[in-house]
């Protein structure tokens, strides 16, 4: 079914009381040019879920040239463990290079992580989300309440589609807890992250991911020396008139 | 095609910064022209014109622009530069748009 046909926004509301395996079997039977977003973490439990459903489905992940070399190893555990080709992505070399003359390997210490983020991340994430009709990420509400509170199951993509087209994004872990993740990963054997056993909940590129302890908030451990700042982009949506 | 841009009041009546950016750099290009309306969604006021676009159009920020053509549904855009380049057709950089979407979305910290 082509993505404008989809009312995404009704579709969500059947969904959110769905398993994450139900709604990648959704996706999958909606989308054929479709791509799992991989993070080298413990969204490892959704391509575990996708290879029931369709082997063969695209992953790709992103290398920023700042992973830990465990998460190096743990990509490629996955993809000898499953069989799989991932299309790794990198950032622009020129981009890089431009970044890091000017403002040195660790800018992000001095003023913050965006401008890094947007070069390592979002740029190769644009290009690569140009050729597909869908995505599947591995977001979890519990993961930022601040930022991810009320993420859906499935979104029209307004920020990455190409122009004049549309493109779906399915979030299909978005109700379950670390919790889940975590009894999902042993109750069925599946290879995760060395960081993990170490501390790590929450893992990003080395610089910007440190392990946390007991009963910190798993994004603790990422870029904990910026403050938290206000969205003010967000509309208050309990300010909206209900029809 | 209508264009039309919304913008933010916040709801202790001030004005929201990245509008008045998005507002300067329009002004700044010589494309304000090229929006046929200004709505504002006042967080103020549930029934202000901007706040029912987005709600009809479930946007979830502002500034946002919609595009209307004839006989074709809405088109939705909440990424500056992506709009100058999609709709006005001007050259923007690739890593100002990543930074832009960046600052925007502090939910994309995900990937």
């Amino acid at each position: 079914m082509p993505a404008e046909l989809l009312n995404t926004v009704d579709i969500d509301s059947t969904l959110q009381k769905e398993p994450p395996q139900e709604i990648l079997r959704y996706a999958l039977s909606q989308f054929d040019n479709i791509a799992l977003s991989f993070s080298g973490a413990e969204d490892v439990v959704l391509l575990d879920m996708a290879m029931q459903i369709r082997p063969n489905i695209e992953v790709f992940c992103l290398d920023t040239g700042r992973l830990h070399s465990e998460t190096y190893r743990f990509i490629e555990k996955v993809r000898e463990h499953y069989n799989i080709n991932i299309d790794v992505l990198y950032p622009d070399g020129s981009a890089v290079r431009q970044l890091v003359k000017e403002k040195g390997l660790y800018s992000f210490y001095q003023d913050n992580h965006q401008e890094c983020c947007s070069i390592r991340k979002i740029a190769p994430l644009k290009s690569k989300l140009l050729e597909l009709d869908a995505w599947v990420t591995g977001q979890r509400k519990d993961q930022s309440p601040g930022t991810r509170g009320t993420i859906p199951v499935i979104q029209d993509d307004r920020l990455f589609a190409r122009a004049n087209e549309t493109l779906t994004k399915f979030n299909p872990l978005a109700n379950w807890t670390s919790r889940q993740v975590w009894d999902y990963i042993r109750a069925y054997n599946v290879p995760y992250n060395e960081l993990h056993d170490r501390g790590f909940q929450s893992i990003g590129c080395e610089p910007c991911t440190r392990p946390t302890g007991p009963n910190q908030h798993e994004r603790e451990g990422r870029w904990w020396w910026e403050e938290a700042t206000q969205k003010e982009c967000g509309l208050h949506a309990s300010n909206v008139k209900k029809a | 095609m209508k264009i039309t841009l919304v913008k933010k009041i916040l709801a202790d009546g001030s004005p929201c910064k990245k509008c008045g950016d998005v507002l300067q750099k329009l002004e700044e290009s010589g494309h304000m022209s090229r929006i046929d309306e200004v709505l504002v969604a006042d967080e103020r006021d549930p029934d202000s014109a901007g706040l029912q676009v987005a709600k009809d159009l479930n946007v979830h920020r502002a500034p946002f622009f919609v595009v209307e053509k004839e006989g074709q549904a809405p088109e939705v855009h909440t990424v500056y530069l992506k709009f100058v380049k999609d709709v006005l057709e001007q050259n923007t950089s690739a890593s100002d748009e990543a930074l832009e979407i960046m600052k925007d979305n502090p939910d994309l910290d995900f990937i």
